[in-house]
């Protein structure tokens, strides 16, 4: 099985290392961050809070753009452009094929939010004269959040075109993060451990204005990882699955 | 590894149905469809554009669903993945991932192909070789002619070394020399044993290679048999000679067809059981045999009349 799979993954991780759209995306995100002590706002005493918290941001809209160009199309144009075929036809199941892809997403988005983690930290030192170790613990909620959207976009690329896809996982993205909004009535309160929130991932607070994540919570995040990523393969592997190539 | 009575590959009551957009009438793309492949054979799987050819490939490799039908590869359920572990699969007008090079490509169909690591380089230099790509390990596919694509989908359906291999239009963007080299390599490969299914629009190719036949049109198999029975023509002989200046024997007369004079040599075919005597006729009035044949139909023009009598017959439903 494994066998399978670490192929693919690393084939996709060659064609991603190659496309230049991860490199121009980091680069433009570390030219915004040594943007950010020269904020207009930049409230004395809280610099460095600040400087975290808009880090974390950068890093998120980073990642988010990272993995929605690379996962977006990456099945379905393997299907159109029938490369497909030659794995399918090895004997590969369709479902070690998604997850081989989906792995390679994944670390190519870990690569992305590692480097321009890295280089905030660089500018942060740099600034501030401290190292911000604390940012890597962001940088771990965030790159596991990429793997529940990656995930999700290469279960919705089985059997949707680009478009859908990128438009389905950005509402599937608010809709996690906008629980209390949605949900903060009284009324609806009772819906509130059923509804699909991303909020776990969200660790802005403890890492830019607290004393960093605890381990539980840690523990918990990648809990939340695995099951959401989970089903979203099972249901995506599914569905590939029966579909005509 | 199971064999099925002798078959290779085992196709039987294949169907396909395409569900219809609303209002439109379900479309069999595929039905009833049955083949056999014996084992080191090279077998033909003729028919014209929309005949269902691909779709039967594809249904035996696990690419499209069958609406019903059983599909055998060495014995295995080749719908499952497990059943295709022993198969190389060329299909009509390869891609390749364009970022990799030929090496890199081969390598990652190696690996997918359960191919052990160690053997990976020395099979994929022999390979390249064998496909007439030998020094391009490193040039990357983006660069690669489509008859270099195509040399190269032959090399990665071959990586796993095969015991079957599926070859969709294999010669399809060649020049004449790689069309020869690929009707050689597929002797090769019957020859060590390889069973090999040619789905091909070559005629030439198939007739030049092909042991048995399955011709399908409209969905249905038309025809199929060895090629020497479909194309031989009610069993008549062509009989070539010399030396019948002042006609045919008086006792062959009676018995020739599609008599003609060129040169000397007549020409004129007759039933098989009557070979013999008028060989001996001939020789009896001075006349020297030149070549005896059986009377043999091209494969165009079986095809072209196969398909003339079997059009119509197309269900839609």
């Amino acid at each position: 099985m494994m066998s399978r799979i670490y192929p693919i993954a690393r084939a996709v991780v060659a064609d991603s290392l190659r496309r230049k759209v991860v490199y121009v995306v980091v680069l433009f995100a570390a030219l915004l961050a040594f943007a950010i002590p020269f904020l207009p706002d930049y409230g004395l005493g809280v610099q460095e809070a600040v400087f975290r918290e808009v880090a974390l941001a950068l890093a998120f809209v980073t990642a988010i753009v990272v993995t929605l160009s690379l996962a977006a199309n990456r099945v379905p144009g393997e299907a159109e452009r029938r490369t497909v075929y030659n794995v399918v036809a090895k004997g590969v199941s369709r479902w070690e094929y998604l997850v081989g892809t989906w792995g390679g997403i994944f670390l190519v988005a870990g690569a992305a939010v590692a480097a321009f983690t890295l280089i905030e930290q660089v500018i942060g030192f740099i600034n501030y004269g401290v190292m911000m170790w604390v940012l890597w613990e962001g940088a771990l909620a965030i790159w596991l959040e990429m793997g529940v959207i990656a995930a999700l976009a290469v279960a919705a690329s089985a059997v949707a075109g680009p478009v859908v896809v990128v438009t389905l996982t950005l509402a599937v993205l608010f809709v996690g993060h906008s629980r209390s909004t949605l949900l903060g009535g009284e009324g609806a309160l009772a819906f509130r451990p059923f509804f699909p929130s991303l909020d776990a991932f969200n660790v802005v607070n403890p890492v830019a204005h607290g004393g960093g994540v605890p381990l539980e919570y840690l523990a918990g995040m990648i809990g939340v990882f695995v099951g959401f990523t989970g089903l979203a393969l099972i249901v995506g592997g599914t569905l590939f699955g029966r579909r005509d190539l | 590894m199971s064999e099925n009575n002798g078959s290779a590959i085992g196709i039987q009551g294949a169907r396909k149905r395409y569900k219809p957009i609303v209002g439109a009438p379900q479309r069999d793309a595929v039905q009833g469809v049955d083949i056999s492949v014996a084992s080191g054979t090279i077998h033909g799987l003729l028919g014209p554009n929309g005949a269902g050819k691909t779709t039967t490939i594809k249904m035996l490799l696990g690419l499209v669903r069958p609406t019903a039908g059983e599909f055998r590869i060495l014995g295995e359920d080749s719908t499952r993945p497990a059943g295709r572990r022993h198969v190389g699969f060329m299909p009509e007008q390869p891609y390749f991932p364009q970022h990799l090079r030929a090496g890199q490509a081969l390598k990652l169909y190696a690996q997918l192909g359960g191919v052990p690591k160690s053997e990976i380089g020395p099979r994929t230099s022999r390979l390249m070789e064998r496909v007439g790509l030998q020094g391009r390990e490193k040039s990357t596919l983006d660069a690669f002619s489509r008859g270099m694509l195509q040399r190269l989908g032959i090399a990665q359906a071959l990586i796993n070394e095969p015991a079957v291999v599926v070859l969709d239009e294999p010669a399809s963007g060649l020049d004449p020399v790689g069309q020869r080299d690929i009707r050689n390599l597929m002797l090769e490969l019957r020859d060590s044993g390889v069973t090999v299914l040619l789905s091909s629009h070559q005629l030439s190719e198939v007739e030049a290679v092909c042991d048995d036949v399955t011709i399908m049109n409209a969905g249905v198999v038309a025809a199929e048999g060895d090629l020497d029975t479909l194309l031989n023509a009610e069993g008549r002989t062509s009989i070539r000679a010399r030396g019948l200046e002042g006609g045919l024997p008086p006792q062959v007369q009676g018995l020739a067809t599609d008599v003609a004079v060129s040169g000397g040599v007549s020409v004129f075919s007759v039933a098989d059981e009557a070979v013999r005597a008028v060989i001996d006729a001939v020789d009896d009035t001075g006349g020297r045999i030149v070549a005896v044949m059986p009377v043999r139909d091209s494969l165009e023009d079986y095809f072209a009349r196969l398909l003339a009598n079997t059009s119509g017959e197309v269900d839609v439903r």
